[in-house]
């Protein structure tokens, strides 16, 4: 044999580093081991200040009344036809048979909770049916800002609800751009305010575009060799649609709807200002007994809301880990173009379908916004005029304390969406690097760490109002921190799941042996997450802190319950203030709203753009 | 197996002893024990799933083994992170940093160990870029290289810290044939200017008889295996390693005669019957084999020779490719596949023979 003429070359200039440092070496390895776990003890000692704990005691009122443990709380709700409708009977001891018969019969009663899940399911079905064609578009078709539309899908979703909710009752309500158009072409005046309609609608506007992206990306993600197999084994183009395309479509359009569903059963603000409490949704309700210190009754009705979100998303977890396809489109199927290519019938109906779809999506998506601006500067005689916004000056001059003054809202809400971005930010990082990793008990960990995005906001808000603002006690020291502390730390809460969400898919897309490499070059563990996997993440992180930021500056539901009687109160709880009195000074509000969360927007992507580099 | 002597009393620059990997209950490596001799190219090859790519790993330090030692020079490596081993490490993928230019990729491991003979770093870079044929690079992204010039710059980089030992695995399978073949001298020719102890994967075992100083023949989780790679084409240890290096013909058949040294030929002779027909194998020194015997024997193509040799068979032509400058064509011998290369076209009814010591025992056993 020939052997390897072992030179004295660069391969043994490094001589034995091994040897020398190696006790020093021992201890550093072990400090930087233990890095990641600090960060992680710091994460779940705020989850645990900020989120277990003050939830915790709320929702343990259900269950301990005079410090004697009960079900008696729950079993009055079960029971209460007010909350359960027909259900109320079956907790109550009767026959099934004879409640579904009643379930059957026209005069049947929901109750609160049944009304609930009515309207999420309704919310539901309008949100496939209005984002499954903007999906369609979206992945098969080629356009002028096909790219910005599809990015554009986003907005809806971190657009405040309180100014969405302005934004129908401009489009919708008596004096609304609906009627103002019918009535020009000489139709009779409809009433949506405070239907199930509008608020039916209004959740289609915030959940269709999150059906159309889950959608959009799993049809994007089908290879056309696959399709193309279908077709040259005898299947038609409709037939290879639904045995090669729908099946890895599908399990998408059921995450959206799962999604969907979730969020509009814990629906707060849009009920709250399109429903009022007539429309009542079992959040609103625990809202309104918080309102009347009846703290078991909303911790328990609390507790029912949450068991059913978390049973829905369970399922839906199931089911995904049993449908998840692991396919990367090698080559996606072509994009067609929106100008038919014959006039035969397979070309033009569907793009006909599309242009009508284009108009009801303008009608839900567009006018809403539209509506708010137009009505900001447009007085109560049809006139262009700037009057509500010199009614928003007049009242941040002149307007008394106790009187909500458009400034310090601005001025609220920037701080602390501020605050709340870096704190959830390093939050949802630790979280997404734990959770991508592969050891036992990661789904729990998982779980745990999502559990903000199920718990009602409202309880959230009261037991950090409680917990927190009213301060407690530990070993003799008491803790206590402001209302505004108090907001910071929720909005963290409520947005770091987002961080987690945008900076995992990134995380568990790097490719391993980058890590490796950088680890056999010699670089530590800790190293590599700051040189290799946050560079390669960073727009992941950036999306993150424009998502917790938007959430922040969006949020309303725990905010109104701590900023009660507090002066740190935000732009959305301004807007929720002036929209009693006059809708003209709440769009006025809400324009500010957009074009600051807008600007917001701007800086965010210009500060994450210029630390990408490192 | 190959002798296993360790070198000249030093220690081996990477030694596995009685090393085992499990995943649940399915052993990836099964109490694998090898020597790596400093300065030596040594190869890991057999088919996917054998376990090479996690003997690499487990030598790497991304993973530690379920029981066994790995030893560096004679000093355990247990519990020492990669960053710590002095390897250098190139993948399939090259997996070069997406956001770093070409010179950022190859100075990154000299953010931890200083660049040698006193260099500054980024003489040490322009010195690895030039190594491997890539002088101008430095400012380039990677992701607008060749994949061969990206696996070359992944070479760098590995380099770069100058580490004491060099692991590729399957650095090349990502590379059409020809740019394969072009790489792996150029390779060679880098390990050899470096003096650096390599272990090298690949599933290719000609690309492991062309590359290295020794080669370990994998299969579920063991070597079958450890020679120089002449050794281990021409005198295989076991069927397995006989079918997977290279096109064979196995033989296996009843030792009905052997005729020793009163003949006054070199070689004992074997005299097999195989389906009928008896054929001559030669038997090496200090192999013993008695009349009875199962015996299982291999003959290359090369070997197999048209109306030549001692032993001859009557075959017919199945089917021929045409390979260029030869013709490997298999034959049908009592429905048995042989295989030969040959210049000229062969068709019909051809007789192929072969010469005792062409010949190459595997394995003798009671049936």
């Amino acid at each position: 044999m020939s052997d390897a003429s072992p030179g004295a070359g660069e391969g043994g200039d490094a001589a034995d580093p091994r040897r020398g440092r190696s006790l020093r070496d021992r201890l550093a390895r072990r400090l930087r081991g233990r890095l990641l776990t600090a960060l992680a003890v710091v994460t779940s000692a705020v989850l645990v200040a900020a989120f277990y704990y003050p939830v915790g005691t709320v929702l343990i009122e259900a269950v301990v009344v005079d410090g004697a443990p009960t079900l008696a709380v729950f079993a009055e709700l079960l029971r209460d036809p007010f909350y359960f409708g027909e259900f109320a009977r079956l907790f109550a001891g009767e026959s099934p048979v004879a409640v579904a018969r009643a379930l059957l019969s026209p005069d049947r009663r929901l109750g609160i909770v049944g009304f609930t899940a009515y309207q999420a399911a309704l919310s539901t079905v309008a949100s496939v049916a209005l984002g499954l064609p903007a999906a369609y578009l979206l992945a098969r078709f080629e356009f002028p800002g096909r790219r910005t539309l599809r990015s554009l899908t986003i907005v809806p979703f971190v657009l405040p609800s309180i100014m969405v909710a302005v934004g129908f009752v401009a489009t919708f309500g008596t004096n609304g751009t609906l009627n103002a158009v019918l009535a020009a072409v000489g139709l009779p005046p409809v009433d949506l305010m405070f239907t199930l309609e509008a608020i039916v609608i209004a959740h289609a506007f915030y959940n269709a575009p999150l059906v159309a992206r889950v959608t959009t990306a799993a049809w994007e993600s089908v290879d056309a060799s696959a399709v193309e197999t279908a077709r040259s084994l005898g299947a038609g183009p409709v037939r290879a649609f639904f045995d090669v395309v729908a099946p890895q479509v599908y399990p998408a359009v059921l995450t959206g709807a799962a999604l969907t569903f979730v969020f509009t059963f814990g629906t707060f603000p849009i009920v709250l200002a399109l429903g009022g409490f007539q429309l009542a949704t079992v959040e609103v309700f625990v809202y309104r007994l918080v309102r009347d210190l009846s703290y078991a009754e909303a911790a328990a009705l609390a507790i029912v809301e949450l068991v059913i979100s978390l049973g829905v998303l369970l399922a839906y977890l199931r089911y995904e880990a049993k449908n998840t396809v692991s396919s990367r489109g090698v080559r996606p199927l072509p994009r067609k173009s929106l100008t038919p290519s014959a006039p035969s019938l397979r070309e033009v109906v569907p793009r006909l379908g599309l242009a009508a779809y284009a108009v009801v999506a303008g009608l839900v998506f567009v006018a809403p916004i539209a509506s708010m601006v137009l009505a900001s500067v447009m007085g109560g005689d049809g006139a262009l005029t700037l009057d509500h916004y010199r009614f928003l000056l007049d009242r941040q001059q002149t307007g008394a304390a106790f009187q909500v003054r458009p400034w310090p809202a601005i001025r609220n809400s920037l701080t602390f969406a501020s605050a709340a971005t870096l704190l959830a930010l390093p939050m949802g990082v630790v979280v997404a690097v734990l959770t991508t990793r592969r050891y036992r008990g990661r789904k729990l960990v998982d779980a745990a760490a999502m559990a903000p995005l199920a718990v009602s906001g409202i309880i959230v808000g009261l037991g950090l109002l409680r917990g927190l603002v009213f301060g407690v006690e530990i070993a003799g020291w008491r803790f206590a921190a402001t209302g505004a502390v108090a907001i910071v730390v929720a909005h963290a809460v409520a947005g770091y799941p987002f961080v987690v969400r945008t900076v995992a898919p990134g995380l568990e897309g790097l490719d391993r042996s980058l890590i490796e490499s950088a680890r056999a070059l010699g670089a530590s563990r800790a190293r590599v997450i700051r040189d290799v996997e946050l560079p390669l993440v960073w727009p992941g992180v950036v999306a993150g802190a424009a998502f917790a930021f938007a959430i922040s500056i969006g949020e309303f539901t725990a905010t109104v319950v701590l900023a009660t009687g507090a002066d740190a109160y935000t732009m959305p709880v301004a807007i929720e203030r002036f929209i009693g009195r006059r809708l003209g000074p709440a769009t006025a509000m809400g324009v500010v709203l957009l074009v600051v969360t807008g600007l917001s927007f701007v800086v965010i992507e210009r500060l994450g753009g210029e630390h990408r580099g490192f | 197996m190959g002798s296993e002597s360790g070198g000249e009393g030093a220690d081996p620059a990477v030694e596995l002893d009685g090393v085992t990997k499990r995943y649940g209950d399915t052993a990836a490596v099964d109490d694998v024990t090898l020597r790596v001799r400093e300065g030596e190219f040594f190869t890991l090859v057999g088919p996917s799933g054998c376990g090479k790519t996690t003997t690499l790993r487990l030598i790497a330090g991304f993973e530690e083994p379920t029981a066994g030692a790995i030893r560096f020079s004679g000093e355990s490596v247990a519990g020492v992170p990669p960053e710590d081993r002095d390897v250098g490490v190139v993948f399939q993928n090259y997996a070069l940093f997406p956001h770093m230019t070409v010179g950022e990729n190859v100075g990154y491991g000299l953010n931890f160990a200083d660049p040698p003979k006193g260099m500054s770093r980024s003489e040490r870079v322009d010195e690895l870029l030039e190594l491997v044929d890539l002088p101008d690079a430095a400012d380039r992204d990677p992701e607008s290289l060749s994949g061969g010039q990206q696996q070359r710059v992944a070479m760098a980089r590995a380099l770069a810290p100058g580490p004491d030992l060099l692991l590729l695995d399957e650095p090349m399978s990502a590379l059409d044939a020809q740019l394969r073949e072009r790489l792996r001298v150029q390779v060679r020719r880098i390990q050899s200017e470096l003096g650096i102890t390599t272990v090298y994967v690949t599933h290719d075992q000609e690309e492991a008889l062309a590359i290295s100083d020794r080669i370990a023949v994998m299969r579920d989780g063991r070597p079958e295996q450890i020679a120089p790679p002449r050794t281990v084409y021409r005198e295989p240890s076991s069927r397995f390693v006989a079918e997977f290096v290279g096109d064979n013909n196995v033989f296996a058949g009843r030792v009905v005669d052997v005729e020793g040294d009163e003949v006054g030929r070199e070689l004992r002779i074997a005299v097999v019957d195989v389906g009928g027909e008896t054929l001559r194998v030669g038997v090496d020194e200090g192999v013993e084999v008695t009349v009875g015997d199962h015996l299982t024997f291999c003959v290359r193509p090369e070997y197999l020779r048209i109306d030549e040799g001692e032993s001859r068979l009557t075959a017919t032509v199945a089917s021929a490719e045409f390979l260029g400058e030869t013709t490997r064509v298999t034959l049908d011998w009592g429905g048995r596949d042989l295989v030969v290369r040959t210049r000229d076209p062969l068709s019909g009814e051809v007789v192929v023979g072969f010469d005792p010591e062409d010949a190459h025992v595997i394995g003798i056993g009671e049936e």
